[in-house]
């Protein structure tokens, strides 16, 4: 049974009932009424969906920059892939991305490397191995290659598609049943253990998720990119929030306003999405940063709780 | 009249790369005790501490928990534990008082709930209570002053209805006032609540005052006694096998000091 087509099946008339409300000329014709742009519109949101939860994790762990790293490795493995001419570059990427994820979180448990450092290495290694394989018996960059740098929504095909909603689907479930033993060994890994919650596996199975979630969003956002839509509203969230309720709620908004926004422009203005999403996140970042920092202490200069 | 000591301590030796951290350790510590455990940096206060947490291993000797031979998980949800640095919240993590102490009351059988039960709330609310943080238990932990903070890692340890609370250099950060209420507070707990304490702490000054008992560890168990018997300085330095100071010089400071001293 193929979850993407069920998915579609179920979210088409939705998109379709909603194309005369949507503004712009390309945005509503081809994110709504076309089905090549339907599927990527909601892989999109699957991927923002999913981000979201990870992003506020990932600032409680420290590991604001894994994702980029494993986004590299991702995008060594579709170069792997195009060498061997598959036509599932995702796949390469799902397992170069995990064993890279697992090695990573040993180094780091058992101590023998920082996780920067750990990252550092398998980011370069694994995006060399692929770019040499690459320019070896692949005949060099192309441009199907560019846009998994850069992200191109485009790419996101049938099996794609398929691929991005099981590994969402997988993902949100996990990040919901663990949510309370993520965050307590985070924040007291000891304290977690002494109370009986298995720190290190779950530790691990984070990794994995993280690196299954960076590889769906290789397509939507560009391996380049992967961190602005991890990282950016999560962070502009704890600008705002005082809770982990409120983050996790702040990051949701923060991160559909940048993809929509970020969709919305890079179809009428013919811009890449990934790198137009990445900058809408951004500009969202400034904007609350300025308003917190700026505007707010001016508006009530007595309060000091902030 | 308590069956069973909270913790049961026999010849216990412990390792750490090689190094004897650890040396024939035997001591018991009973119900409703508040002990006091002073030594030198590297001492291995923290190494009991973790071995008695099951973290470390011993190489030798044995640990009864609840009279219990080989602690199982069942003991250890009866400790609670507050380490020096759990007050410090990772910056990036914006929490409520009210969510940092509900995870407190997690288990290995309701870890996966995405909801907090009645029964879990109302150990909260009482935690919280207890440590006197209700008027902020909505408040960013991030917010709250050092010895604030320390309290609300406190109530973590009391909603997971600990018996037996290890804390690890508690005071440290805290200003004067702040650590006088806290040891007031966790004096309260023994003797209203019947929970045992172990704390670690550099203060002598300020266990001394609060503690019933006090252990001097320095590999090997110095001194093991009540409070007000703990010797002065000139006494602890015979102890430890230190050149004896001049009595004059003994002043609290000094005391203070002498941990420092007696590292380099």
């Amino acid at each position: 049974m193929d979850i993407g087509q069920i998915i579609l099946k179920f979210f088409v008339p939705l998109l379709e009932f909603l194309a005369p409300f949507m503004p712009g000329e390309t945005f509503s014709k081809f994110f709504f009424e076309m089905e090549i742009g339907q599927q990527a519109f909601l892989a999109a949101m699957f991927v923002t969906l999913v981000s979201g939860f990870l992003g506020v994790f990932l600032l409680t762990r420290n590991l604001a920059l894994i994702g980029d790293g494993l986004a590299h490795v991702s995008f060594g493995g579709v170069a792997l892939a195009i060498v061997f001419s598959s036509t599932t570059p995702l796949y390469y990427a799902l397992f170069l991305s995990i064993i890279s994820a697992i090695i990573i979180y040993e180094l780091q448990v058992r101590e023998i490397l920082s996780g920067d450092a750990s990252i550092g290495i398998f980011l370069t290694g694994m995006l060399a191995l692929g770019l040499v394989s690459l320019r070896i018996w692949g005949g060099g960059i192309q441009n199907d290659i560019e846009g998994y740098l850069f992200g191109n929504i485009l790419l996101v095909d049938k099996e794609s598609f398929n691929i991005i909603c099981i590994i969402s689907i997988v993902s949100i479930m996990f990040l919901i049943l663990c949510n309370k033993i993520l965050l307590i060994s985070s924040i007291d890994p000891l304290a977690a253990q002494i109370q009986g919650i298995p720190v290190r596996a779950s530790g691990l199975a984070f990794s994995i998720v993280t690196a299954a979630a960076v590889v769906s969003m290789v397509q939507v956002m560009g391996a380049l990119l992967v961190t602005a839509l991890l990282v950016t509203p999560a962070a502009t969230s704890q600008l705002i929030s005082s809770s982990i309720r409120t983050s996790f709620i702040w990051t949701q908004i923060f991160g559909f306003s940048s993809v929509l926004l970020g969709l919305y422009y890079s179809s009428e203005l013919e811009t890449g999405t990934g790198s137009m999403i990445a900058l809408v996140a951004a500009i969202i970042f400034g904007i609350v940063a300025t308003f917190q920092f700026g505007v707010k202490p001016l508006l009530s200069q007595s309060d000091n709780t902030n | 009249m308590h069956a069973d000591s909270p913790l049961v301590v026999e010849n216990l030796s412990v390792k750490r790369s090689k190094r004897v951290v650890l040396d024939s350790i035997s001591l018991t510590i009973n119900c409703g005790e508040f002990v006091g455990l002073v030594g030198p940096n590297g001492g291995g206060k923290t190494t009991l501490l973790l071995t008695i947490l099951g973290i470390l291993k011993p190489s030798r000797g044995k640990i009864k928990l609840f009279g219990d031979n080989n602690p199982s998980r069942s003991s250890f949800r009866k400790m609670g534990w507050v380490s020096q640095h759990a007050s410090n919240i990772p910056k990036n993590i914006k929490i409520t008082v009210k969510e940092l102490v509900q995870l407190g009351t997690l288990n290995s059988s309701n870890m996966f709930w995405p909801t907090i039960s009645d029964e879990q709330n109302k150990r909260v609310e009482k935690a919280i209570e207890r440590v006197g943080l209700q008027s902020v238990s909505d408040t960013n932990v991030s917010n709250l002053s050092g010895g604030q903070r320390q309290r609300a890692v406190i109530a973590r340890a009391l909603a997971s209805e600990a018996e037996f609370i290890l804390l690890d250099e508690p005071l440290v950060g805290v200003d004067r006032e702040s650590r006088n209420s806290l040891l007031k507070f966790l004096d309260n707990l023994c003797h209203h609540y019947q929970k045992t304490i172990l704390m670690v702490s550099h203060d002598i000054t300020a266990i001394k005052q609060t503690s019933h008992r006090m252990i001097f560890l320095e590999e090997k168990i110095g001194f093991d006694g009540s409070a007000s018997s703990f010797p002065g300085l000139a006494e602890l330095a015979n102890i430890r096998g230190l050149q004896p100071v001049h009595n004059d010089d003994v002043s609290e400071n000094k005391i203070y000091q002498l941990e420092d001293i007696g590292d380099k």
